[in-house]
Protein backbone atom coordinates (compact mmCIF):
# COMPACT_ATOMS: atom_id res chain seq x y z
CA UNK A 1 0.00 0.00 0.00
CA UNK A 2 1.05 3.58 -0.60
CA UNK A 3 -0.47 6.54 1.23
CA UNK A 4 -1.13 9.95 -0.26
CA UNK A 5 1.76 11.58 1.59
CA UNK A 6 4.21 9.25 -0.21
CA UNK A 7 3.04 10.21 -3.70
CA UNK A 8 5.44 12.29 -5.79
CA UNK A 9 5.57 13.33 -9.42
CA UNK A 10 6.18 10.09 -11.28
CA UNK A 11 4.60 7.85 -8.60
CA UNK A 12 2.29 5.17 -9.90
CA UNK A 13 -0.65 3.79 -7.92
CA UNK A 14 -3.77 1.78 -8.57
CA UNK A 15 -7.45 2.67 -8.50
CA UNK A 16 -9.31 -0.55 -9.11
CA UNK A 17 -7.58 -2.16 -12.08
CA UNK A 18 -6.29 1.12 -13.48
CA UNK A 19 -2.75 2.36 -12.92
CA UNK A 20 -2.41 6.12 -12.50
CA UNK A 21 0.80 8.11 -12.71
CA UNK A 22 1.21 11.43 -10.91
CA UNK A 23 2.11 14.08 -13.48
CA UNK A 24 1.98 17.21 -11.37
CA UNK A 25 1.47 18.30 -7.81
CA UNK A 26 -0.89 21.23 -8.22
CA UNK A 27 -0.92 22.43 -4.65
CA UNK A 28 -1.16 21.48 -1.01
CA UNK A 29 -3.05 22.83 1.96
CA UNK A 30 -2.41 22.12 5.57
CA UNK A 31 -5.01 22.00 8.27
CA UNK A 32 -5.59 20.41 11.62
CA UNK A 33 -6.68 17.21 9.91
CA UNK A 34 -3.53 16.98 7.82
CA UNK A 35 -2.56 17.73 4.28
CA UNK A 36 -4.83 17.73 1.25
CA UNK A 37 -2.87 17.60 -2.00
CA UNK A 38 -4.15 18.35 -5.49
CA UNK A 39 -2.60 16.12 -8.14
CA UNK A 40 -2.82 15.88 -11.91
CA UNK A 41 -2.90 12.16 -12.62
CA UNK A 42 -2.88 10.23 -15.88
CA UNK A 43 -4.47 6.87 -16.44
CA UNK A 44 -1.62 4.91 -17.98
CA UNK A 45 -3.87 2.69 -20.05
CA UNK A 46 -6.58 5.09 -21.26
CA UNK A 47 -4.31 8.15 -21.38
CA UNK A 48 -6.99 10.25 -19.68
CA UNK A 49 -5.75 12.94 -17.31
CA UNK A 50 -7.70 14.37 -14.39
CA UNK A 51 -7.16 16.66 -11.43
CA UNK A 52 -7.97 15.15 -8.06
CA UNK A 53 -7.64 16.13 -4.40
CA UNK A 54 -6.43 13.47 -1.97
CA UNK A 55 -6.41 13.70 1.80
CA UNK A 56 -3.36 12.43 3.62
CA UNK A 57 -4.86 9.24 5.00
CA UNK A 58 -6.11 7.60 1.81
CA UNK A 59 -4.31 4.35 0.97
CA UNK A 60 -3.76 2.94 -2.50
CA UNK A 61 -2.39 -0.27 -3.86
CA UNK A 62 1.09 0.13 -5.21
CA UNK A 63 1.86 -1.09 -8.72
CA UNK A 64 4.47 -3.60 -9.84
CA UNK A 65 6.85 -1.52 -11.87
CA UNK A 66 10.12 -2.08 -13.64
CA UNK A 67 12.67 0.59 -12.95
CA UNK A 68 15.79 1.13 -15.05
CA UNK A 69 18.60 3.65 -14.76
CA UNK A 70 19.04 5.69 -17.93
CA UNK A 71 20.48 8.95 -19.14
CA UNK A 72 18.61 11.66 -20.93
CA UNK A 73 20.15 11.52 -24.38
CA UNK A 74 18.48 14.47 -26.10
CA UNK A 75 15.27 16.46 -26.28
CA UNK A 76 13.44 16.66 -29.57
CA UNK A 77 10.69 19.24 -29.26
CA UNK A 78 8.34 17.87 -26.59
CA UNK A 79 9.87 14.40 -26.71
CA UNK A 80 12.55 13.38 -24.23
CA UNK A 81 14.73 10.52 -25.44
CA UNK A 82 16.43 8.39 -22.78
CA UNK A 83 19.17 5.84 -23.43
CA UNK A 84 19.84 2.65 -21.51
CA UNK A 85 23.58 2.77 -20.85
CA UNK A 86 24.41 -0.89 -21.47
CA UNK A 87 22.17 -1.82 -24.37
CA UNK A 88 21.99 1.71 -25.84
CA UNK A 89 18.30 1.13 -26.36
CA UNK A 90 16.33 4.36 -26.56
CA UNK A 91 12.97 5.19 -25.02
CA UNK A 92 10.80 8.23 -25.64
CA UNK A 93 8.68 9.98 -23.06
CA UNK A 94 6.62 13.06 -23.81
CA UNK A 95 7.12 16.27 -21.86
CA UNK A 96 3.49 16.02 -20.75
CA UNK A 97 4.10 12.58 -19.28
CA UNK A 98 7.21 13.78 -17.47
CA UNK A 99 5.07 16.43 -15.76
CA UNK A 100 6.95 18.61 -13.28
CA UNK A 101 10.03 16.39 -13.59
CA UNK A 102 10.72 17.80 -17.08
CA UNK A 103 11.85 20.96 -15.35
CA UNK A 104 14.57 19.20 -13.38
CA UNK A 105 16.40 17.31 -16.09
CA UNK A 106 18.58 18.30 -19.02
CA UNK A 107 20.55 16.43 -21.66
CA UNK A 108 23.69 18.07 -20.22
CA UNK A 109 23.29 16.20 -16.94
CA UNK A 110 25.74 13.44 -16.11
CA UNK A 111 23.69 11.62 -13.53
CA UNK A 112 21.38 8.69 -14.29
CA UNK A 113 17.62 8.96 -13.98
CA UNK A 114 15.23 6.21 -12.95
CA UNK A 115 12.76 5.40 -15.70
CA UNK A 116 9.59 3.67 -14.59
CA UNK A 117 8.08 1.03 -16.88
CA UNK A 118 4.57 -0.30 -16.59
CA UNK A 119 3.62 -3.23 -18.81
CA UNK A 120 6.75 -2.67 -20.88
CA UNK A 121 6.00 1.00 -21.52
CA UNK A 122 7.92 3.95 -19.99
CA UNK A 123 5.45 5.96 -17.94
CA UNK A 124 7.50 8.28 -15.78
CA UNK A 125 10.87 9.26 -14.41
CA UNK A 126 12.31 9.85 -10.98
CA UNK A 127 15.19 12.30 -10.98
CA UNK A 128 17.66 12.35 -8.07
CA UNK A 129 16.27 14.12 -4.99
CA UNK A 130 18.86 16.90 -5.43
CA UNK A 131 19.76 18.27 -8.84
CA UNK A 132 21.93 21.18 -9.94
CA UNK A 133 20.52 23.75 -12.33
CA UNK A 134 21.64 27.15 -13.62
CA UNK A 135 19.64 30.35 -13.35
CA UNK A 136 19.15 31.90 -16.79
CA UNK A 137 17.08 34.87 -15.66
CA UNK A 138 16.22 36.65 -12.43
CA UNK A 139 16.27 40.18 -11.10
CA UNK A 140 19.79 41.29 -10.10
CA UNK A 141 21.13 39.75 -6.90
CA UNK A 142 21.07 41.69 -3.64
CA UNK A 143 24.53 41.76 -2.12
CA UNK A 144 24.70 41.23 1.59
CA UNK A 145 21.36 39.44 1.86
CA UNK A 146 22.53 35.94 2.68
CA UNK A 147 19.68 35.10 5.03
CA UNK A 148 17.96 33.00 2.36
CA UNK A 149 14.59 33.90 3.85
CA UNK A 150 13.37 36.28 1.16
CA UNK A 151 12.75 34.88 -2.29
CA UNK A 152 12.33 36.06 -5.86
CA UNK A 153 11.32 34.21 -9.03
CA UNK A 154 14.06 32.80 -11.25
CA UNK A 155 14.00 30.99 -14.60
CA UNK A 156 16.26 27.95 -14.91
CA UNK A 157 18.10 26.47 -17.88
CA UNK A 158 15.28 23.94 -18.28
CA UNK A 159 12.74 26.74 -18.64
CA UNK A 160 10.89 26.31 -15.35
CA UNK A 161 10.46 29.07 -12.81
CA UNK A 162 11.35 28.53 -9.15
CA UNK A 163 11.79 30.72 -6.08
CA UNK A 164 15.38 31.55 -5.12
CA UNK A 165 16.92 33.74 -2.40
CA UNK A 166 17.66 37.39 -3.21
CA UNK A 167 21.44 36.83 -3.34
CA UNK A 168 21.14 34.64 -6.47
CA UNK A 169 22.02 36.07 -9.86
CA UNK A 170 21.93 35.08 -13.53
CA UNK A 171 24.44 32.27 -13.97
CA UNK A 172 24.25 31.14 -10.35
CA UNK A 173 24.20 27.34 -10.04
CA UNK A 174 21.72 26.13 -7.46
CA UNK A 175 20.66 22.85 -5.89
CA UNK A 176 16.95 22.03 -6.06
CA UNK A 177 14.88 19.45 -4.19
CA UNK A 178 12.99 17.65 -6.95
CA UNK A 179 10.28 16.44 -4.58
CA UNK A 180 8.80 19.91 -4.28
CA UNK A 181 10.96 22.17 -6.43
CA UNK A 182 12.36 24.14 -3.53
CA UNK A 183 15.76 25.85 -3.47
CA UNK A 184 18.21 24.01 -1.21
CA UNK A 185 21.50 25.86 -1.51
CA UNK A 186 23.93 27.50 -3.90
CA UNK A 187 25.88 24.77 -5.73
CA UNK A 188 29.59 24.73 -5.00
CA UNK B 1 -18.20 11.18 -11.54
CA UNK B 2 -20.52 8.33 -12.51
CA UNK B 3 -23.79 7.50 -10.80
CA UNK B 4 -23.49 5.88 -7.40
CA UNK B 5 -27.15 5.51 -6.55
CA UNK B 6 -30.07 4.08 -8.40
CA UNK B 7 -32.98 6.36 -9.27
CA UNK B 8 -35.02 4.75 -6.51
CA UNK B 9 -32.60 6.14 -3.92
CA UNK B 10 -33.49 9.66 -4.88
CA UNK B 11 -37.07 9.41 -6.01
CA UNK B 12 -38.73 6.59 -4.15
CA UNK B 13 -36.98 6.28 -0.84
CA UNK B 14 -34.86 8.42 1.40
CA UNK B 15 -31.19 8.89 0.73
CA UNK B 16 -29.02 7.01 3.21
CA UNK B 17 -26.12 8.97 4.65
CA UNK B 18 -23.59 7.84 7.23
CA UNK B 19 -21.68 10.51 9.15
CA UNK B 20 -18.30 9.61 10.66
CA UNK B 21 -16.79 11.75 13.40
CA UNK B 22 -13.61 11.46 15.44
CA UNK B 23 -13.20 13.88 18.32
CA UNK B 24 -9.67 15.26 18.11
CA UNK B 25 -9.02 17.78 20.86
CA UNK B 26 -12.27 19.39 21.90
CA UNK B 27 -15.88 19.59 20.84
CA UNK B 28 -15.67 21.36 17.48
CA UNK B 29 -15.61 18.11 15.51
CA UNK B 30 -18.59 16.53 17.22
CA UNK B 31 -20.25 19.94 17.44
CA UNK B 32 -20.12 20.25 13.67
CA UNK B 33 -21.25 16.65 13.05
CA UNK B 34 -24.15 16.97 15.49
CA UNK B 35 -25.31 20.27 14.03
CA UNK B 36 -24.99 18.91 10.48
CA UNK B 37 -27.08 15.86 11.40
CA UNK B 38 -29.77 18.08 12.88
CA UNK B 39 -29.72 20.36 9.88
CA UNK B 40 -29.93 17.49 7.38
CA UNK B 41 -32.86 16.04 9.31
CA UNK B 42 -34.73 19.34 9.08
CA UNK B 43 -34.60 19.49 5.28
CA UNK B 44 -37.55 18.56 3.08
CA UNK B 45 -37.18 14.86 2.15
CA UNK B 46 -34.48 14.42 4.81
CA UNK B 47 -31.93 11.64 4.43
CA UNK B 48 -31.87 8.63 6.73
CA UNK B 49 -28.84 9.12 8.98
CA UNK B 50 -26.43 6.90 10.85
CA UNK B 51 -23.72 8.50 12.98
CA UNK B 52 -20.47 6.74 13.93
CA UNK B 53 -18.69 8.61 16.74
CA UNK B 54 -15.51 7.72 18.63
CA UNK B 55 -16.27 9.79 21.75
CA UNK B 56 -19.86 9.44 22.85
CA UNK B 57 -19.06 11.14 26.17
CA UNK B 58 -18.18 14.32 24.25
CA UNK B 59 -21.37 13.93 22.22
CA UNK B 60 -23.38 13.56 25.46
CA UNK B 61 -22.05 16.90 26.71
CA UNK B 62 -23.50 18.60 23.64
CA UNK B 63 -26.74 16.63 23.82
CA UNK B 64 -27.39 15.13 27.27
CA UNK B 65 -29.93 12.67 25.80
CA UNK B 66 -27.04 10.69 24.25
CA UNK B 67 -26.11 7.54 26.21
CA UNK B 68 -22.31 7.57 26.29
CA UNK B 69 -22.22 3.90 27.28
CA UNK B 70 -24.33 2.51 24.48
CA UNK B 71 -22.64 0.86 21.51
CA UNK B 72 -25.82 1.39 19.48
CA UNK B 73 -28.70 3.75 20.13
CA UNK B 74 -31.54 5.55 18.42
CA UNK B 75 -31.59 9.29 18.92
CA UNK B 76 -33.65 11.98 17.13
CA UNK B 77 -34.46 9.36 14.50
CA UNK B 78 -30.77 8.62 13.84
CA UNK B 79 -28.90 5.42 14.52
CA UNK B 80 -25.82 6.28 16.58
CA UNK B 81 -22.91 3.83 16.72
CA UNK B 82 -19.71 3.74 18.67
CA UNK B 83 -16.64 3.93 16.39
CA UNK B 84 -14.63 1.43 18.42
CA UNK B 85 -15.27 -2.20 17.73
CA UNK B 86 -14.45 -4.94 15.30
CA UNK B 87 -16.08 -6.91 12.55
CA UNK B 88 -18.07 -8.98 15.04
CA UNK B 89 -19.65 -5.98 16.78
CA UNK B 90 -23.20 -4.66 16.57
CA UNK B 91 -22.18 -1.72 14.40
CA UNK B 92 -20.48 -3.93 11.83
CA UNK B 93 -23.52 -6.23 11.75
CA UNK B 94 -25.85 -3.28 11.20
CA UNK B 95 -23.67 -1.85 8.40
CA UNK B 96 -23.41 -5.24 6.73
CA UNK B 97 -27.18 -5.58 6.87
CA UNK B 98 -27.67 -2.13 5.35
CA UNK B 99 -24.51 -1.35 3.44
CA UNK B 100 -23.21 2.21 3.39
CA UNK B 101 -23.88 4.10 0.17
CA UNK B 102 -22.86 7.66 1.06
CA UNK B 103 -20.33 8.20 3.84
CA UNK B 104 -19.34 11.65 5.13
CA UNK B 105 -15.89 11.72 6.72
CA UNK B 106 -15.95 14.81 8.91
CA UNK B 107 -12.57 16.56 8.75
CA UNK B 108 -10.80 13.68 6.98
CA UNK B 109 -11.35 11.54 10.07
CA UNK B 110 -10.81 8.29 8.19
CA UNK B 111 -12.93 5.17 8.74
CA UNK B 112 -13.05 2.55 11.47
CA UNK B 113 -11.44 -0.72 10.39
CA UNK B 114 -14.70 -2.67 10.58
CA UNK B 115 -16.35 -0.14 8.26
CA UNK B 116 -13.35 -0.05 5.93
CA UNK B 117 -13.80 -3.76 5.30
CA UNK B 118 -17.49 -3.31 4.51
CA UNK B 119 -16.97 -0.29 2.26
CA UNK B 120 -14.23 -1.97 0.24
CA UNK B 121 -15.89 -5.38 0.12
CA UNK B 122 -16.05 -6.07 -3.65
CA UNK B 123 -19.36 -7.93 -3.23
CA UNK B 124 -21.99 -6.71 -3.77
CA UNK B 125 -20.97 -4.66 -6.79
CA UNK B 126 -22.99 -1.55 -5.99
CA UNK B 127 -21.04 1.69 -5.89
CA UNK B 128 -20.40 3.78 -2.81
CA UNK B 129 -19.47 7.42 -2.30
CA UNK B 130 -17.16 8.86 0.35
CA UNK B 131 -17.13 12.60 0.98
CA UNK B 132 -14.24 14.29 2.78
CA UNK B 133 -15.95 17.11 4.63
CA UNK B 134 -13.03 19.37 5.44
CA UNK B 135 -12.35 21.94 8.14
CA UNK B 136 -13.68 25.45 7.87
CA UNK B 137 -11.15 27.87 6.44
CA UNK B 138 -11.24 31.38 5.03
CA UNK B 139 -8.35 30.62 2.67
CA UNK B 140 -8.91 30.64 -1.09
CA UNK B 141 -8.27 26.94 -1.30
CA UNK B 142 -11.76 26.38 0.13
CA UNK B 143 -13.13 27.47 -3.25
CA UNK B 144 -10.43 25.50 -5.13
CA UNK B 145 -11.00 22.20 -3.35
CA UNK B 146 -14.77 22.42 -2.90
CA UNK B 147 -16.54 19.69 -4.91
CA UNK B 148 -13.26 18.39 -6.37
CA UNK B 149 -13.16 14.68 -7.19
CA UNK B 150 -10.92 12.50 -5.05
CA UNK B 151 -9.91 8.85 -5.32
CA UNK B 152 -9.86 5.64 -3.35
CA UNK B 153 -8.14 2.36 -4.13
CA UNK B 154 -11.38 0.93 -5.52
CA UNK B 155 -13.10 1.99 -8.72
CA UNK B 156 -16.41 1.16 -7.02
CA UNK B 157 -15.78 3.53 -4.12
CA UNK B 158 -15.91 7.09 -5.40
CA UNK B 159 -14.72 9.99 -3.31
CA UNK B 160 -15.17 13.77 -3.41
CA UNK B 161 -14.23 16.85 -1.41
CA UNK B 162 -16.74 19.18 0.20
CA UNK B 163 -15.58 22.34 1.96
CA UNK B 164 -17.48 24.64 4.27
CA UNK B 165 -16.54 28.27 3.89
CA UNK B 166 -17.37 31.94 3.91
CA UNK B 167 -17.68 32.52 0.17
CA UNK B 168 -20.36 31.63 -2.37
CA UNK B 169 -17.97 29.18 -4.06
CA UNK B 170 -17.90 26.95 -0.98
CA UNK B 171 -20.39 24.73 0.83
CA UNK B 172 -21.26 27.57 3.21
CA UNK B 173 -22.00 27.13 6.91
CA UNK B 174 -24.52 24.94 8.72
CA UNK B 175 -27.68 26.84 9.64
CA UNK B 176 -29.77 24.49 11.73
CA UNK B 177 -33.29 25.47 12.74
CA UNK B 178 -32.48 25.95 16.40
CA UNK B 179 -29.64 28.38 15.69
CA UNK B 180 -31.73 30.26 13.12
CA UNK B 181 -34.57 30.68 15.59
CA UNK B 182 -32.24 31.87 18.34
CA UNK B 183 -30.54 34.25 15.92
CA UNK B 184 -33.86 35.76 14.88
CA UNK B 185 -34.84 36.11 18.52
CA UNK B 186 -31.57 37.82 19.47
CA UNK B 187 -31.82 40.23 16.54
CA UNK B 188 -34.52 42.29 18.29
CA UNK B 189 -33.79 44.12 21.54
CA UNK B 190 -36.84 42.73 23.40
CA UNK B 191 -36.00 39.20 22.25
CA UNK B 192 -32.37 39.60 23.26
CA UNK B 193 -33.27 40.97 26.71
CA UNK B 194 -35.58 38.05 27.25
CA UNK B 195 -32.84 35.66 26.17
CA UNK B 196 -30.38 37.28 28.58
CA UNK B 197 -32.80 36.95 31.49
CA UNK B 198 -33.33 33.28 30.68
CA UNK B 199 -29.59 32.68 30.54
CA UNK B 200 -29.01 34.48 33.84
CA UNK B 201 -31.76 32.45 35.49
CA UNK B 202 -30.06 29.30 34.22
CA UNK B 203 -26.41 30.24 34.78
CA UNK B 204 -26.72 32.40 37.86
CA UNK B 205 -26.58 36.19 38.06
CA UNK B 206 -23.34 37.37 39.67
CA UNK B 207 -23.99 41.12 39.67
CA UNK B 208 -26.76 43.66 39.95
CA UNK B 209 -28.14 44.74 36.61
CA UNK B 210 -26.32 41.86 34.98
CA UNK B 211 -28.73 41.76 32.04
CA UNK B 212 -27.78 45.30 31.00
CA UNK B 213 -24.02 44.87 31.24
CA UNK B 214 -21.61 44.52 28.31
CA UNK B 215 -21.45 40.74 27.95
CA UNK B 216 -18.16 39.17 26.91
CA UNK B 217 -17.72 35.45 26.34
CA UNK B 218 -14.25 33.91 26.30
CA UNK B 219 -13.59 30.54 24.66
CA UNK B 220 -9.95 30.42 23.65
CA UNK B 221 -6.91 28.15 23.65
CA UNK B 222 -4.80 28.22 26.78
CA UNK B 223 -2.62 31.29 27.14
CA UNK B 224 -1.42 33.78 29.70
CA UNK B 225 -4.64 35.63 30.53
CA UNK B 226 -3.17 38.26 32.87
CA UNK B 227 -2.97 40.82 30.06
CA UNK B 228 -6.54 40.11 28.96
CA UNK B 229 -7.84 40.46 32.52
CA UNK B 230 -6.00 43.79 32.87
CA UNK B 231 -7.44 44.97 29.54
CA UNK B 232 -10.96 43.95 30.54
CA UNK B 233 -10.56 45.67 33.91
CA UNK B 234 -9.41 48.84 32.13
CA UNK B 235 -12.44 48.71 29.84
CA UNK B 236 -14.74 48.10 32.81
CA UNK B 237 -13.24 51.09 34.63
CA UNK B 238 -14.36 53.36 31.79
CA UNK B 239 -17.96 52.73 32.86
CA UNK B 240 -17.26 54.28 36.24
CA UNK B 241 -16.28 57.43 34.36
CA UNK B 242 -19.53 57.38 32.42
CA UNK B 243 -18.04 55.86 29.27
CA UNK B 244 -19.71 52.64 28.21
CA UNK B 245 -21.18 49.86 30.32
CA UNK B 246 -19.79 47.69 33.07
CA UNK B 247 -18.83 44.24 31.84
CA UNK B 248 -19.92 40.72 32.64
CA UNK B 249 -17.53 38.01 31.50
CA UNK B 250 -18.41 34.37 30.79
CA UNK B 251 -15.49 31.92 30.87
CA UNK B 252 -16.25 28.81 28.82
CA UNK B 253 -15.67 25.44 30.46
CA UNK B 254 -12.27 23.93 29.80
CA UNK B 255 -8.58 24.62 30.40
CA UNK B 256 -8.70 28.05 28.77
CA UNK B 257 -11.65 29.09 30.92
CA UNK B 258 -9.97 27.73 34.05
CA UNK B 259 -6.86 29.78 33.38
CA UNK B 260 -8.89 32.90 32.66
CA UNK B 261 -10.75 32.43 35.95
CA UNK B 262 -7.43 31.90 37.77
CA UNK B 263 -5.94 35.07 36.26
CA UNK B 264 -9.10 36.96 37.15
CA UNK B 265 -8.95 35.71 40.76
CA UNK B 266 -5.24 36.56 40.89
CA UNK B 267 -6.01 40.12 39.82
CA UNK B 268 -8.49 40.55 42.68
CA UNK B 269 -11.67 39.77 40.70
CA UNK B 270 -11.89 43.25 39.14
CA UNK B 271 -15.19 42.54 37.36
CA UNK B 272 -17.91 39.90 37.63
CA UNK B 273 -17.11 36.61 35.92
CA UNK B 274 -19.24 33.51 35.42
CA UNK B 275 -17.26 30.27 35.14
CA UNK B 276 -19.56 28.35 32.83
CA UNK B 277 -20.38 24.69 33.15
CA UNK B 278 -20.25 22.80 29.87
CA UNK B 279 -23.32 23.98 28.00
CA UNK B 280 -25.41 21.90 25.61
CA UNK B 281 -24.97 23.12 22.05
CA UNK B 282 -28.25 25.02 21.77
CA UNK B 283 -27.62 26.83 25.07
CA UNK B 284 -24.10 27.74 23.95
CA UNK B 285 -25.54 29.20 20.74
CA UNK B 286 -27.93 31.35 22.78
CA UNK B 287 -25.11 32.64 24.94
CA UNK B 288 -23.01 33.62 21.93
CA UNK B 289 -25.98 35.43 20.41
CA UNK B 290 -26.72 37.22 23.70
CA UNK B 291 -23.14 38.48 24.13
CA UNK B 292 -21.86 41.84 22.93
CA UNK B 293 -18.38 40.53 22.21
CA UNK B 294 -16.79 37.08 22.12
CA UNK B 295 -13.32 35.64 22.02
CA UNK B 296 -13.80 32.46 20.04
CA UNK B 297 -11.78 29.42 19.04
CA UNK B 298 -12.61 26.18 17.30
CA UNK B 299 -14.65 25.05 14.35
CA UNK B 300 -18.33 25.17 15.19
CA UNK B 301 -18.10 28.14 17.54
CA UNK B 302 -16.16 30.13 14.93
CA UNK B 303 -18.95 29.53 12.44
CA UNK B 304 -21.60 30.46 15.03
CA UNK B 305 -19.75 33.68 15.91
CA UNK B 306 -19.46 34.58 12.23
CA UNK B 307 -23.20 34.03 11.76
CA UNK B 308 -24.13 35.86 14.97
CA UNK B 309 -23.62 39.36 13.58
CA UNK B 310 -21.90 40.32 16.84
CA UNK B 311 -18.29 41.52 17.12
CA UNK B 312 -15.82 38.80 18.00
CA UNK B 313 -12.13 37.97 18.11
CA UNK B 314 -11.19 34.65 16.53
CA UNK B 315 -8.28 32.68 17.90
CA UNK B 316 -7.00 30.27 15.27
CA UNK B 317 -5.60 26.88 16.26
CA UNK B 318 -1.88 27.48 16.91
CA UNK B 319 0.13 25.59 14.29
CA UNK B 320 3.74 24.75 13.62
CA UNK B 321 5.68 27.70 12.27
CA UNK B 322 2.80 29.98 13.28
CA UNK B 323 0.96 28.87 10.15
CA UNK B 324 -2.23 30.06 11.86
CA UNK B 325 -1.28 33.58 10.76
CA UNK B 326 -2.01 32.62 7.14
CA UNK B 327 -5.47 31.52 8.21
CA UNK B 328 -6.07 34.66 10.28
CA UNK B 329 -4.96 36.91 7.41
CA UNK B 330 -7.34 35.08 5.07
CA UNK B 331 -10.24 35.53 7.48
CA UNK B 332 -9.46 39.23 7.86
CA UNK B 333 -9.71 39.59 4.09
CA UNK B 334 -13.20 38.06 4.23
CA UNK B 335 -14.17 40.58 6.94
CA UNK B 336 -12.50 43.70 5.48
CA UNK B 337 -15.08 44.69 2.82
CA UNK B 338 -17.80 45.03 5.46
CA UNK B 339 -16.06 47.61 7.67
CA UNK B 340 -15.06 51.26 7.65
CA UNK B 341 -11.28 51.54 7.34
CA UNK B 342 -10.53 53.08 10.76
CA UNK B 343 -12.54 50.56 12.79
CA UNK B 344 -11.17 47.68 10.76
CA UNK B 345 -7.62 48.79 11.33
CA UNK B 346 -7.98 48.37 15.10
CA UNK B 347 -9.72 45.03 14.66
CA UNK B 348 -7.02 43.79 12.29
CA UNK B 349 -4.26 44.76 14.71
CA UNK B 350 -6.00 42.89 17.51
CA UNK B 351 -6.55 39.77 15.40
CA UNK B 352 -2.93 39.70 14.27
CA UNK B 353 -1.35 40.41 17.64
CA UNK B 354 -3.64 38.01 19.52
CA UNK B 355 -2.83 35.15 17.15
CA UNK B 356 0.87 35.79 16.51
CA UNK B 357 2.21 33.36 19.05
CA UNK B 358 3.28 29.81 19.64
CA UNK B 359 0.96 27.55 21.60
CA UNK B 360 0.63 28.92 25.14
CA UNK B 361 3.32 31.51 24.53
CA UNK B 362 3.04 35.27 24.90
CA UNK B 363 2.12 37.35 21.90
CA UNK B 364 5.06 38.37 19.79
CA UNK B 365 4.18 42.00 19.48
CA UNK B 366 2.62 42.44 22.92
CA UNK B 367 0.30 45.01 21.35
CA UNK B 368 -3.04 43.40 21.99
CA UNK B 369 -5.44 46.29 21.64
CA UNK B 370 -8.49 44.72 23.25
CA UNK B 371 -9.76 47.87 25.06
CA UNK B 372 -9.59 49.98 21.90
CA UNK B 373 -11.54 47.37 19.96
CA UNK B 374 -14.14 47.02 22.71
CA UNK B 375 -14.50 50.82 22.71
CA UNK B 376 -15.18 50.66 18.97
CA UNK B 377 -18.09 48.27 19.50
CA UNK B 378 -20.73 50.65 18.03
CA UNK B 379 -18.60 51.13 14.90
CA UNK B 380 -17.82 47.40 14.55
CA UNK B 381 -21.35 46.10 15.05
CA UNK B 382 -22.68 47.10 11.58
CA UNK B 383 -19.66 45.47 9.93
CA UNK B 384 -20.14 42.15 11.70
CA UNK B 385 -23.87 42.31 10.93
CA UNK B 386 -23.15 42.90 7.25
CA UNK B 387 -20.64 40.03 7.26
CA UNK B 388 -23.14 37.63 8.81
CA UNK B 389 -25.80 38.69 6.31
CA UNK B 390 -23.38 37.95 3.47
CA UNK B 391 -22.98 34.45 4.93
CA UNK B 392 -26.73 33.99 5.14
CA UNK B 393 -27.00 34.78 1.43
CA UNK B 394 -24.94 31.64 0.74
CA UNK B 395 -26.99 28.47 0.88
CA UNK B 396 -26.68 26.64 4.16
CA UNK B 397 -24.26 23.73 4.18
CA UNK B 398 -26.79 20.92 4.63
CA UNK B 399 -28.83 22.04 1.59
CA UNK B 400 -25.68 22.54 -0.49
CA UNK B 401 -24.41 19.13 0.51
CA UNK B 402 -27.65 17.36 -0.37
CA UNK B 403 -27.78 19.16 -3.73
CA UNK B 404 -24.18 18.14 -4.39
CA UNK B 405 -24.89 14.53 -3.51
CA UNK B 406 -27.94 14.47 -5.76
CA UNK B 407 -25.89 15.90 -8.61
CA UNK B 408 -23.09 13.37 -8.43
CA UNK B 409 -24.89 10.20 -7.40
Amino acid sequence: MVVTSQLRTGSVFKVGNDALVVQRILGQKTGRSGMVTRFRVKNIVSGQTSDVALDAGEKFESVDLDIFQMKLSYIDGDTYVFMEQETFEQYEISKEDLGDNAGYISADDDYPIEITFYDGKPVGVTPPILVERTITYCEPGVKGDTSGKTFKPATLDTGIEVSVPLFCDIGTKIKLDTRDGTFVERAK
Amino acid sequence: MTSVLNARDIGERRMDIDILCKVVDNYGDIGFAYRLARSLSELPAPPRLRLVVDDLAAFALLDPAIDSGAAVQLHRGWEVYRWQGDGSGEAAAAFRARRPRIVLECFACGRPDWLEDIIFDPCPKEERLLVDLEHLTAEKYAEELHRMPSLTRSASVKKAMFLPGFGPGTGGLVMDGSFSRSRRRASSEPGRSELRLELLADLGSPAAGAEDRFWICSFSYERDYSRIVADLAAFDALAARGQGRHILVFAAAGKGGDRLAAAWAGAGKPFPLVALPFLPQERWDELLLACDFSIIRGEDSWARAALSGRPFLWQAYPQEGRHQMVKVAAFLERLRPHFAAAAFSALEELYLSFNDRDADGPTVSGRESLPSVLSLHPELLPGFKAFSESLLRNRDLASSLLTFLREIV
